[in-house]
């Protein structure tokens, strides 16, 4: 069997998809807090749906991507699994097309539950404006763009990290820094900012140009209100998915390579 | 044996004093003023660099605390001043500003804000304001300009901008009905039959039941108010004079009596014989608080 498959059968074996299935019992209770709405059942609908499959996506991402290097190093099946005829930059890249697969599978399922529940709303409920579905789908599946990019940085981390607390706590702040980035680069370029000084501005704007921008990858509002989205916005948002996870799972494979396995 | 009557007995206890607490809490919690009870939301920007893809989540969930709240009043519904008293409209306000500005598309808000800055606090610009920031975002929605339209026209007298307003949403929604509303508002008439259709529009669309009830008893103060309107006009056909006040309707069998204000306040004749109320349709002038209510957002809107 391959890393590739042996991650994803771990994935299974530690019952995360189970997990998973048990959090999908939230979607149950989404068509409920709908109806709450006075004007937008379907939008709430959507909001709420979107949401969720991002809020698990997160979670899926930080925990299998922070812990999945640490746990073979601390176990010590890296030994093991190095003295097979595979390089370490080899059985990395396998771990994370493991974690990857998992994430789409996951995504699959969130998105086959949003339509559903959707579905049944907008039956009862029928929206003001039609609902473009390669919109909403667009929007998970950029959503697990930014969490495969999320677990790049975390491998990135545990490349050269000895515990968990870097890989995890380093990619939370990724991704606050990353959904963040965007409106401080706003707000240095708007005129309310006159007052800060060039360095500052300087310094915010390599920070703004090196930090992934996961705004990109943030299509909520287009989904939910049915807004039109160019297609062009989706390739450029995968092609700086595809760009800056190839050059952070290189680096990770690189300092892999040189670390010094106790 | 006595290991397990000691944890039995533990537990007992424990959960004995957890259904005693739970009474008191429910009352300390349901006694909690509405800025608490909402939490202190923290400003927009904050949330949107904190949440980034969270925001319509955040929006939804303000305004759902918002509703929820609302709705919790219900009881006071059928007492106008005890309404005025219990409402925190500041806050409401706030709040409501805050969602627009985590998803400008939420078309809950704007309903909600039209209704309680409208017709609850007479707050006529800031609820233009607040929708026409949101017709920069639901470009393709007839409502609001529906609303921006009645606002000029019937509260700020505004005739020449409310025909605009009229013609866009005619132009939205491809319905005649608005263009020749558009005409209609020009010539100022029927002001009254304009506002009753108005709020015979908003009660067909309304799903809460709060918000039905309070629709519902606006819809009565302005039928009250067409009922005395009508009156007076049979007045002036068959005596060929205007009447000096509502007594001379009564006095001379034009009304059986003179139609309650629902909203607390007393109709009255002007000069130049229009109806009119001390509560104009508005929940805190009509108890009689003469306070003024601030529900000014901290900043006003604008684009990102």
């Amino acid at each position: 069997m391959t890393l590739l498959g042996a991650t994803l059968k771990g994935i299974f074996r530690d019952r995360v998809f189970r997990g998973l299935l048990m959090v999908l019992v939230v979607f149950a209770a989404i068509p409920a807090v709908s109806t709450l709405s006075m004007r937008q059942v379907v939008s709430l609908c959507l909001t709420l749906c979107l949401s969720l499959s991002s809020l698990v996506l997160l979670v899926l991402a930080l925990f299998l991507g922070g812990t999945v290097l640490w746990r073979d190093l601390d176990r010590r099946y890296c030994h093991a699994l190095l003295s097979l005829p595979l390089s370490r930059e080899r059985y990395l890249w396998e771990r994370y097309a493991g974690i990857a697969l998992f994430l789409g599978l996951s995504a699959l399922v969130l998105g086959g539950m949003t339509w559903l529940v959707t579905s049944f709303v907008a039956a009862g409920y029928p929206p003001g404006r039609p609902i473009l579905w390669t919109v909403v789908f667009g929007c998970i599946a950029l959503d697990l763009l930014k969490c495969l990019l999320l677990v790049a940085f975390a491998f990135c981390f545990s490349a050269f990290s000895t515990s968990f607390f870097l890989p995890i706590f380093g990619t939370i702040a990724i991704y606050l820094v990353g959904g963040a980035s965007q409106g401080v680069h706003d707000y240095l370029r708007s005129s309310a900012a006159t007052d800060i000084s060039l360095a500052v501005r300087r310094l915010a704007d390599s920070l703004y140009y090196l930090l992934p921008n996961f705004s990109l990858f943030d299509i909520k509002l287009y989904a939910i209100y049915g807004l039109p989205l160019q297609t062009s916005q989706l390739l450029l948002s995968g092609g700086y998915f595809l760009v800056y996870t190839l050059l952070l799972l290189g680096l990770s494979g690189w300092i892999f390579a040189r670390r010094q396995i106790p | 044996m006595m290991r397990r009557l000691g944890i039995f007995a533990f537990f007992g206890v424990l959960l004995t004093l957890y259904v005693q607490l739970l009474g008191p809490v429910r009352q300390v919690m349901e006694q909690r003023p509405f800025v608490e009870k909402l939490g202190l939301i923290p400003h927009p920007q904050a949330l949107k660099l904190l949440f980034p893809d969270f925001r319509a989540l955040l929006g939804a969930t303000i305004l759902g605390r918002v509703t929820l709240y609302f709705g919790g009043l219900v009881e006071h519904f059928d007492d106008p001043r005890l309404l005025v008293k219990a409402v925190d409209y500041p806050a409401m306000s706030r709040a409501i500003h805050t969602a627009v500005k985590l998803d400008p598309y939420n078309m809950d808000a704007y309903y909600f804000g039209q209704a309680v800055l409208v017709w609850d606090v007479g707050k006529y610009r800031l609820a233009n304001e607040l929708l026409e920031y949101g017709m920069r975002y639901r470009n393709w929605d007839w409502q609001l300009p529906f609303f921006v339209g009645f606002n000029k026209a019937y509260f700020l007298g505004d005739l020449e901008g409310a025909a605009k307003m009229y013609m866009r949403a005619g132009e939205l929604s491809g319905a005649a009905m608005f263009k020749t509303l558009a005409g209609r508002y020009l010539q100022e008439v029927g002001k009254t039959e304009m506002a009753i259709g108005y709020l015979e529009t908003q009660l067909a669309g309304a799903r809460i039941a709060s918000v039905k009830k309070v629709l519902r008893l606006r819809l009565t103060a302005f039928k009250a108010l067409r009922q005395i309107e009508e009156a007076v006009d049979g007045y002036r056909r068959r005596y060929g004079e205007w009447p000096l006040g509502l007594e001379d309707l009564t006095a001379r069998g034009m009304l059986a009596e003179i139609p309650e204000d629902p909203y607390g306040g007393r109709f009255y004749l002007t000069e130049d014989h229009r109806v009119r109320t001390t509560s104009k349709f508005s929940l805190t002038l009509g108890a009689g608080k003469k306070k003024k209510v601030d529900v000014t957002p901290e900043e006003t809107l604008r684009d990102d």
